[in-house]
């Protein structure tokens, strides 16, 4: 089954990414990444007809900043859509830039996603997903100041410690396992022009000798908070055959959400009992594999691009999205299965585990795994890449993106 | 303090704080020259690279041509009214508040620029304003290179 | 474009202060339109939320909302606009042919948030966000100025359309109670106190508590759901600049580029249009609108409220509640075309118009064209 007008990336461009973008301003660093794209695909900024923009607007305490930005987007005049999820804001942007190409109603669209983090508080603005939730505390004689520090930690680290215990529990990984992950991505990113953390010789020592934040997670293990910006456009097969040297089809799209992971102000959320257990992302890819066509994820993806900010996900996404064998993935990373020459490399880019921009994360997973199709990444990986995946996590753990993509369109079903 | 569960049955309890949400913004290439220019009492604007129009306050990218407007243009300190309003709310970030008194509210063209901004016209009445009237900007009395540093507008030749 | 289906809504009737939870609020309006439609939670395959973080006072506030809006282990995602461009996002996600059946809505709960402060946030953070002197106020009041003097428009006649849209918010059942102004007079709207010079306190909308939502099917679907679908058969999305000096406000360009697109789309006239439903800010507002997508010629739109086929809800004065006032345009149109807009009933209406917007006035405007019959 595929959609009524099978849409195709002609383009993944960044602006340059780094903690303080200090010497540009929100609109100004977007439009470098918005450049970057236009002029990597050959196209006019004219012939853009629909832009889709979106960010996770506690960072920069700025409320539907494309307002503002219009002009910097190619937006002027121009029909424009704000998509914001959370962590999932770059892949939810990117499926509906799929979706605004699939439906026929647009030809040429551009799909951005950003964050200048050094804006804001990241603490405080991961704090306040569930601020109105904890916010009794204090009255209970929990100290603020505490509270914030045992939920946010520099990055969602309270739920996502919950997460690796589950996961480790089930798996038997080590922390060792985790620190390789932290590695390959680290070293990866070395190779990658526009990442955050270029760490080409560190070790798993390294990694396992900096202190705990929150049992199993160490200081060493966790993701940046970084500004930037990615962008890519979308068309028709017709214009992409045209334009593009290796036009990267979009063969499959889900986002299936889960209930919140916190008990969320009239006791909703919580049905789950294991936070590493994400039936969302199960269901997402199942879906988004089965409108590519594809039977076998394991033996037909060739490369993927997995979110994680910790390591432990990426054990976990890789097995949830039905790469690995449940409890095999720690095993994989050993024998060098996921590396840069292995038979399924993973996160090549360095992965947000090197760069993480919030806003733009979950699109550059996509972006980087369609660059690998074109042969045109940062990072390249020396076989060639026919079929690739770029996955998203994030909100209270319930929030899942999942873009398989591919250099042959998905014929329609007869 | 403790609560008193068995006291608050059937009570609806309300929690009140204020949580610290502190945000700085880069202003970025364009607007960092601005307020250099600022500091010196004066208004420097970006011309677009394509088609020559002039943008006050400053910005590196024409919505029209979208070509690069990196120029910077020196701009004297004379404008003209476009249109005006006179209200006594203040409204901020944090509250939506009625003054006693008005604050007239102007959009401003500098003399030169092809833009124009919101600001304050001081030293006149609403009755005195109107469209296409020549103004004057009128400096803060410290500079801080802060956008405040504009205090206003007011009407060339006096009141 | 294929025409889609409108095949079941449901507004949660504004209020000043509802008294219910965000989630009992948006299960309200779920439930509602899939109980009115005779759906079930399992046919629907998708779902966009249209809700605003800080109007939640909330990081990811959506991630939250997945099972009050029915979403669970559903496709679903959010725009951060009106509620009538989540609609958009839905119309893409039937006319892939990946989706059979969408669900939209739009919530907000403005007693909880001052508003007019949330746009303070909207503005350039390098110059006009510290200045604070662009607000929702001064913006709707320079319009009003500029379209006044432009076209030779008085005060009496903008008062006149405002008494209008408050009185027929009183005809409109759901319209937020403090809203429903009967007797309401061109006299008593002049003689309230000024916002923001020339616009007056009774000018501008009441902000309400409240919950709105809309299902979506491609034809096929509708005609087996519904005996009574109203079809979508054209939209148009359009931001201006965001730069309030290089805007002439005396037209609405986004209206005036979102309708064009429509129309094509739709293969429809202004003049084929028989009632119009559009978000303004005010009643000049309105008829800006509503000159820009060519129902009246300019400076003539109040000639629209006096034939009584613009906004006979009473349109945003009705009660307006950010993130789904688009929406109720939306339903408000779709009533009119199944002839169920009681008590404001327009006769005959077989096609109409319906729009939102978002950012100073209407930066940003989308505009759906609808027919009603099979």
């Amino acid at each position: 089954m595929c959609a009524k007008v099978q849409p195709a990336i002609i383009s993944a461009g960044f602006c340059e990414h780094a903690s303080k973008r200090s010497d540009v301003n929100m609109a100004e660093m977007v439009n470098e990444a918005v450049e970057d794209t236009i002029t990597k695909a050959g196209i006019e900024w004219k012939d853009i007809d629909c832009i889709i923009n979106g960010n996770m607007p506690a960072f920069e305490g700025a409320n539907i900043p494309e307002l503002w930005m219009t002009d910097h987007l190619a937006a002027k005049n121009k029909p424009l859509l704000r998509v914001t999820t959370g962590g999932t804001t770059g892949g939810s942007v990117t499926i509906a830039g799929y979706y605004a190409v699939a439906s026929g109603m647009y030809d040429m669209v551009l799909a951005i996603g950003f964050e200048q983090q050094s804006c804001g508080s990241t603490t405080m603005g991961l704090a306040s997903v569930a601020l109105g939730e904890f916010s009794i505390m204090p009255e209970l004689g929990y100290a603020y100041d505490k509270l914030v520090s045992n939920m946010g930690a520099g990055a969602a680290i309270g739920i996502a410690s919950y997460q690796a215990m589950s996961y480790m529990r089930r798996s038997r990984a080590t922390e060792e396992d985790l620190a390789r992950v932290v590695v390959q991505n680290r070293r990866n990113a070395a190779k990658n022009w526009y990442t955050h953390l270029k760490m080409p010789t560190v070790t798993i020592e390294d990694v396992l000798d900096t202190p705990y934040i929150s049992f199993p997670l160490r200081f060493g293990m966790v993701c940046p908070a970084t500004d930037g910006a990615c962008a890519m456009i979308f068309t028709t097969e017709e214009k992409a055959r045209q334009i593009a040297d290796i036009p990267v089809y979009v063969n499959g799209v889900g986002s299936y959400s889960n209930e919140s992971a916190i008990v969320h102000a009239d006791c909703g959320g919580a049905g789950q009992v294991d936070p590493s257990e994400q039936l969302g992302a199960m269901k997402s890819a199942e879906v988004a594999y089965g409108q590519a066509g594809i039977s076998f994820p394991n033996k037909e993806i060739d490369y993927a691009e997995v979110y994680s900010p910790f390591p432990n996900q990426e054990l976990m996404w890789v097995e949830r999205v039905g790469l690995f064998e449940e409890n095999t993935a720690a095993e994989a990373y050993e024998q060098g299965i996921t590396a840069l020459n292995g038979e399924l490399p993973i996160n090549c880019s360095g992965g947000v585990n090197s760069t993480n921009a919030i806003g733009a994360s979950a699109m550059e997973r996509p972006a980087e795994a369609a660059l690998q199709i074109m042969g045109k990444a940062g990072n390249q990986v020396p076989k060639t890449v026919h079929t690739a995946l770029g996955h998203g996590w994030g909100g209270a753990v319930n929030l899942i993106t999942h873009v398989v993509m591919s250099d042959e369109p998905q014929r329609k079903w007869r | 303090m403790p609560l008193d569960l068995e006291k608050m049955e059937g009570d609806i309890f309300t929690s009140k704080g204020m949580i610290k949400a502190d945000f700085a913004f880069w202003v970025g290439l364009a607007m960092d020259k601005f307020y250099d220019g600022i500091k010196e009492q004066k208004f420097i604007g970006t011309k677009c690279s394509k088609c020559g129009k002039v943008f006050l306050p400053p910005r590196n990218r024409c919505g029209d041509c979208f070509a690069k407007a990196e120029e910077f243009v020196d701009l004297p300190g004379t404008a003209t009214l476009k249109n005006f309003t006179a209200t006594p709310w203040k409204i901020t970030e944090r509250r939506v508040k009625k003054g006693n008194k008005n604050t007239l509210v102007g959009l401003v063209q500098v003399d030169g620029a092809d833009s124009a901004f919101i600001t304050e016209i001081l030293n006149t009445t609403e009755d005195k304003l109107e469209e296409g009237m020549k103004l004057k900007v009128v400096w803060a009395k410290r500079i801080k290179g802060h956008p405040q540093d504009i205090a206003g507008f007011e009407p060339v030749g006096g009141a | 474009m294929e025409r889609v289906g409108i095949v079941g809504y449901h507004q949660v009737r504004p209020e000043l202060d509802l008294q219910m939870s965000p989630y009992e609020c948006i299960f309200t309006a779920v439930r509602g339109a899939l109980d009115g439609s005779g759906l079930k939670r399992k046919d629907i395959t998708t779902v966009i939320s249209a809700t605003n973080d800080y109007y939640d006072g909330k990081t990811i506030s959506n991630c939250f909302k997945v099972s009050a809006g029915g979403a669970y282990m559903k496709d679903e995602s959010k725009v951060e606009m009106d509620g009538a461009h989540a609609a958009q996002y839905a119309l893409f996600r039937i006319l892939s042919q990946n989706h059979k059946l969408a669900m939209v809505y739009g919530f907000s709960m403005p007693s909880c948030m001052p508003f007019e402060s949330t746009r303070i946030l909207e503005l350039d953070p390098t110059f006009d966000r510290p200045i604070s002197l662009m607000n929702g106020y001064a913006t709707s009041g320079m319009q009003m100025r500029a379209y006044m003097k432009k076209y030779g428009v008085s005060e009496v006649q903008i008062a006149e359309a405002t008494a209008t849209n408050w009185k027929n918010a009183a005809k409109n059942p759901l319209a937020l109670q403090e809203a429903q102004k009967a007797g309401m007079t061109a006299a008593e709207v002049l003689k309230s106190d000024i916002l923001a010079s020339p616009l007056r306190e009774l000018m501008y909308p009441l902000l309400g508590d409240g919950c709105t939502a809309l299902i979506l099917a491609p034809e096929k679907q509708a005609l087996k759901i519904t005996d009574d679908p109203v079809w979508i058969t054209g939209v148009g999305n359009c931001q201006e600049t965001y730069y309030f000096g290089e805007r002439d406000l005396t037209t609405s360009l986004s209206m005036e580029k979102a309708s064009e697109a429509a129309y094509k789309m739709a293969g429809v006239k202004p003049s084929d249009i028989d009632v119009a439903e559009l978000f303004g800010f005010t009643a000049c507002e309105d008829m800006i609108l509503a000159e820009s997508a060519g129902l009246a010629e300019r400076g003539k739109g109040d000639s629209l409220f006096a034939k009584g086929c613009l906004n006979p809800s009473g349109g945003a004065t009705s009660g307006m509640t950010p993130c789904a006032t688009g929406l109720n345009r939306i339903v408000e149109a779709v009533k009119q075309l199944q002839g169920k807009a009681e008590g404001h009933q327009v006769s005959g209406a077989k096609k109409a118009i319906a729009s939102g917007q978002i950012g100073f006035c209407a930066q940003n405007n989308i505009l759906y064209v609808l027919e009603g019959g099979n």
